[in-house]
């Protein structure tokens, strides 16, 4: 059985000028245990699927259909009360901007040992040291957890928050672009760090990133999102070698490559659409190269042209990288 | 640490040092010099005018007379009064000083009380109704004028109502024999406020292990309840009960007005305060902790934003003088500003000077105060 | 906008462009001014105090005989050995203990509470822009002279201060203006609008200016003080409301040389011993009384209104 199960979510921010198509029918699967990225530019609601999973959206969001299952619960439907005993004790997060998500004015290790004291019955003691097995396991020395955020790198930081993240072991850990603002090398190794703990402890993870690269070296399988749309879902391997999608084919020639023959980098056309009205049809056919009237017309459904590899297109292409 | 303290130390004594100087040649710069109503008396005879002179230091130069002022400031003596004679000035400060501080303290605390809930709980529910409606409120009693609000609350209470008095310290009629001095009825009363405010403090602390709030805030209401009662009992047991009492009765005024005043910018400092830190992607880590709303409300919004309101709250510590001229002239209260005020009128120098320098001494020692506590309260400033 | 080409961008003068942009951001900044809901409360009342300065001369000129309503001269001999008088037909607010029309003088004094308001809060900040932005910008002696000022001007009791010094020199109404815009045009303001100046200088177009050539002082006009632009006319509301508190303070104690001001109605009435009665002569203190408070209430209504649209962390989303 799937640990979570993603039907047809639709969520809108109502704003002054009119709602805000952000989350758009979408949907997807994650088995237990699994890795996944989602992929897309800034804006294309990735981290709205990520924030609705906890159901954290700001107050002018709203979610306006679909369910998310979880462990065979409908998270939409749990009353409040209820989904704080999901957060982080069975979805965790890694935020963004993990250089703030710490509060200042307190231990980071007591910032810890508050998630685990409010879902675990464990006593101060037990509880302290968890988080010291818990620094151990993301590579940070337990004496460090009686310090200020202030006093820590920006990977230690990063480190402290990925060990929140896994105070509780939860089933899910959804990471919102853990490594951004860490330099290529710290970057490296804490996202080989984290990929070894979820093998360890069989958690699942969902990555959420701008960068295809950074997803394909952890992920089992990666959707594309663009406007509010899932584009395009498959393995790691398919997406790389038989990109269908135009929108994920010009998402992968924008990266250059040391492999292979020398080519132009691909670059689309356009802006990302305006989602207050978005376009007909397919919402990416105002920048597509193939668009045709029916994509004008008419918007095409996630279908499976291959085994496990999804594509919302009219027009999905057949061209190996 | 300390070497912050010790810089700290020498910039307030240049600061100090600067504003004697600006209070000095101000007051030297006013018509109708107090000292020439001794020169120029014609009842004075030549000779004992001219030792007058020399006694008054006025044969000196403008800065011979600069340096032994400078000189007698830094070794405590602030001259006579005129109006007090043979008063010192500093006898009357250390009779006036205390009013004005009890005053001002206990409706700060009350106001800080009432004003830091508050704020935090409408910015937590901003934008709704209730949140401008209490907002307006808050700027209403933030810029209302000062006498207005003293005459609207002497209208209501003490003339129409007749609850209270319209002013003064005490009741003269029942202070015909006082068994003790007013000034030491009033030490009295200000130690045991001092004393109740500190257990309540530790009553605080005291019950912070007991788990479960009800009976937790229970456990608190009880101790404060048993303390007052014990210093009720104690007033009643020493029979001077009822002249405490009259203290107090005539203190209720004006600390209102203060406590509405100080009440609106307490609350609209902490609304703002916690807007910006409710912000911070620290508080949506609280949430999705899972902890619940009260908690990530008042341990993590709160905590961080109630820096600032520290800060403010100190350094208005400091204005108490000139803050208190309108209220305590309002209410007849003898305290610093009304002191100040009516030294200016009846050209009392030697006074208002006394006055000023105070709340300079007051102001400086409130800043670093609050740079102090800032550090003590922020784990990210390290002096 | 975007299916222009740069040739219809380059035929576009630039003033029409730049008139353009400031109307759009205007229309943008009054929005979230609007949304803030008690900035436009504010306004409303700021408003209703304009119409009754600029009526006053109106009534005086047709229906009100000046001999009879004028704000300081004016006596009304009909009701000889009955001043004050409570509110009537003739006197909607009633007279002053020496027979003046009280609401006369409340409409007449919000000229000189505006004109000083406002003189003293652009004084302030004209101040506090130039020496903050210039202590930003060069930093070293000039920004710890002006800082070590700051605090000693902070150190001073604004209050307390000018009751000593009307004795030096008389203090009318222009006066007062001038030092109290020096006084916190040196003091809190500067350090405020300095703060800021840094976060504007450290920005990438301030090095770009630079690089193009552009002198400090170039840079100071066109660049820094425009940027904190928003910060201080945002100060100027606050200090609006300052001013007239002060000025009223001082003018209800007597300190003062202004012939007339809500201020001075209420020391009128408490010189003539009137406050102590409380209800029985409320028109002579009320109504100067509320007036004060109106007007120092809408000044900062204002201020927290433009606050929402300059500091966005305090926008509602």
């Amino acid at each position: 059985m799937a640990l979570l199960t993603v039907q047809d979510l639709t969520m809108h921010y109502r704003t002054k000028l009119g709602g805000v198509h952000a989350v758009d029918g979408v949907s997807f699967a994650m088995a237990e245990g699994e890795a996944i990225g989602l992929v897309g530019e800034s804006g294309c609601g990735k981290t709205s699927v990520a924030m609705a999973l906890l159901r954290l959206l700001p107050d002018n969001a709203q979610i306006l259909g679909g369910e998310i299952l979880f462990e065979g619960r409908d998270l939409v439907k749990l009353s409040e009360h209820e989904m704080r005993k999901v957060r982080w004790r069975s979805i965790s997060m890694v935020f963004q901007a993990a250089m703030n998500s710490l509060n200042p004015v307190y231990r980071v290790g007591q910032q810890i040992i508050e998630a685990i004291q409010q879902h675990l019955s464990v006593s101060e003691r037990e509880a302290r040291s968890r988080v010291a097995e818990h620094y151990n396991l993301v590579g940070l020395d337990p004496k460090l957890m009686d310090r200020y955020p202030h006093e820590y790198s920006g990977g230690m930081k990063q480190r402290a928050v990925i060990a929140m993240a896994l105070a509780c072991s939860p089933k899910l850990i959804i990471a919102d672009e853990p490594t951004t603002a860490l330099d290529v090398i710290v970057q490296d190794r804490i996202l080989r760090r984290i990929n070894e703990v979820r093998a360890e402890f069989n958690m699942a993870m969902m990555y959420i990133s701008h960068d295809i690269a950074v997803i394909a070296e952890v992920a089992e399988r990666i959707g594309v999102m663009y406007a509010g749309w899932i584009v395009e879902m498959a393995d790691t391997v398919s997406v790389f070698k038989h990109p269908a999608h135009p929108y994920t084919i010009a998402l992968m020639s924008a990266f250059p490559s040391i492999k292979g023959d020398k080519r132009v980098l691909a670059q689309l056309p356009g802006e990302p659409p305006n989602l207050l009205a978005p376009p007909s049809g397919c919402r990416f056919h105002p920048r597509c190269p193939h668009a045709t009237a029916e994509c004008v017309d008419e918007a095409p459904r996630l279908e499976e042209i291959d085994k496990g590899h999804f594509v919302s297109c009219w027009h999905p292409q057949r061209r190996s990288q | 640490m300390l070497r912050f303290v010790g810089g700290r130390l020498v910039q307030i004594a240049i600061t100090f040092f600067l504003f004697l100087t600006v209070v000095f040649f101000l007051f030297q710069a006013m018509p109708g010099d107090y000292t020439k109503q001794f020169i120029m008396n014609p009842r004075i005879p030549p000779a004992a005018r001219e030792a007058l002179k020399v006694r008054l230091g006025l044969t000196d130069s403008v800065w011979g007379q600069y340096v032994n002022y400078v000189r007698n400031v830094f070794t405590g003596n602030l001259g006579l009064s005129f109006e007090h004679y043979p008063r010192e000035v500093w006898d009357v400060i250390k009779e006036r000083l205390p009013r004005t501080a009890i005053l001002f303290l206990v409706a700060s605390v009350m106001a800080f009380v009432w004003g830091f809930p508050l704020g935090r709980y409408i910015a937590w529910k901003r934008g709704q109704t209730l949140d401008y409606t209490i907002t307006v409120a808050g700027v209403l009693f933030y810029t209302i004028f000062t006498p207005l609000l003293a005459l609207m609350l002497l209208f209501v209470f003490a003339n129409q109502l007749g609850w209270f008095r319209t002013g003064g310290f005490l009741t003269p009629r029942l202070w015909l024999t006082p068994p003790s001095s007013p000034q030491s009825i009033f030490i009295w009363l200000a130690a045991t406020l001092a004393g109740l405010g500190t257990w309540a403090v530790l009553a605080r602390f005291a019950t912070r292990r007991i788990g479960h709030p009800r009976p937790r805030r229970l456990a608190q209401r009880g101790l404060v309840v048993v303390g007052v009662g014990l210093a009720g009992l104690g007033w009643w047991a020493s029979g001077l009960g009822p002249f405490a009492w009259d203290i107090v009765w005539h203190m209720f005024l004006p600390v209102l007005a203060v406590t509405l005043i100080a009440f609106g910018g307490d609350m609209l400092l902490m609304r703002d305060s916690m807007l910006e830190v409710i912000r911070e992607d620290y508080i949506t880590t609280a949430k999705a902790k899972g902890l619940p709303d009260k908690v990530v409300r008042d341990r993590h919004a709160a905590r961080t934003a109630l820096l600032p309101l520290v800060t403010s709250f100190t350094l208005s510590i400091g204005f108490v003088v000139s803050g208190g001229i309108v209220t305590e002239t309002m209410f007849s209260w003898k305290g610093m500003g009304l002191t100040y005020l009516n030294a200016l009128l009846i050209q009392d120098y030697p006074m208002a000077m006394g006055c000023l320098i105070f709340t300079g001494i007051l102001v400086l020692v409130a800043h670093l105060v609050a740079d102090l506590l800032y550090a003590v309260l922020d784990p990210r400033i390290v002096y | 906008m975007t299916d222009r080409t740069p040739a219809q961008y380059a035929i576009t003068p630039l003033w029409k462009m730049r008139l353009r942009l400031l109307a759009r951001t205007s229309r943008q900044n009054w929005s979230l001014f609007w949304e803030s809901r008690i900035g436009p409360v504010g306004l409303l009342i700021i408003g209703l105090f304009l119409l009754a300065m600029v009526a006053h001369p109106i009534l005086i000129s047709t229906v009100w005989e000046p001999r009879v309503y004028d704000p300081v001269m004016g006596f009304d001999r009909a009701l000889i050995g009955r001043h004050p008088a409570p509110p009537s037909w003739s006197h909607p607010l009633g007279t002053d203990p020496i027979g003046r029309d009280v609401l006369s003088q409340l409409m007449w004094s919000a000229r000189s509470a505006f004109a000083l308001g406002v003189t003293a809060a652009v004084i302030s900040v004209v101040i506090g822009t130039l020496i903050g932005a210039v202590c930003a910008y060069f930093g070293g002696v000039v920004d710890v002279v002006f800082m070590r000022l700051a605090d000693l001007v902070m150190l001073f009791p604004f209050i307390a201060l000018l009751m000593v010094l009307r004795s030096v020199l008389p203090l009318t109404l222009i006066r007062l203006a001038l030092i109290l815009g020096a006084l916190s045009g040196l003091g809190g303001i500067t350090i405020v609008l300095k703060s800021q100046a840094l976060t504007v200088k450290v920005k990438p177009y301030i090095e770009a200016a630079r690089v193009a050539g552009g002198g400090s002082w170039h840079i100071i006009r066109r660049h820094i003080i425009p940027n904190i632009m928003p910060l201080t006319f945002l100060y100027m509301m606050f200090n609006v409301t300052a001013a007239i508190f002060t000025e009223a303070v001082l003018s209800f104690f007597g300190f003062l040389d202004i012939r007339m001001s809500w201020g001075v109605m209420i020391n009128t009435a408490q010189q003539a011993g009137y406050l102590g009665a409380f209800g029985h002569y409320w028109w002579l203190w009320a109504p100067a009384g509320a007036a004060i408070t109106l007007l120092c209430f809408a000044f900062y209504l204002v201020g927290r209104g433009l606050d929402a649209v300059v500091n966005p962390r305090l926008r509602r989303r």
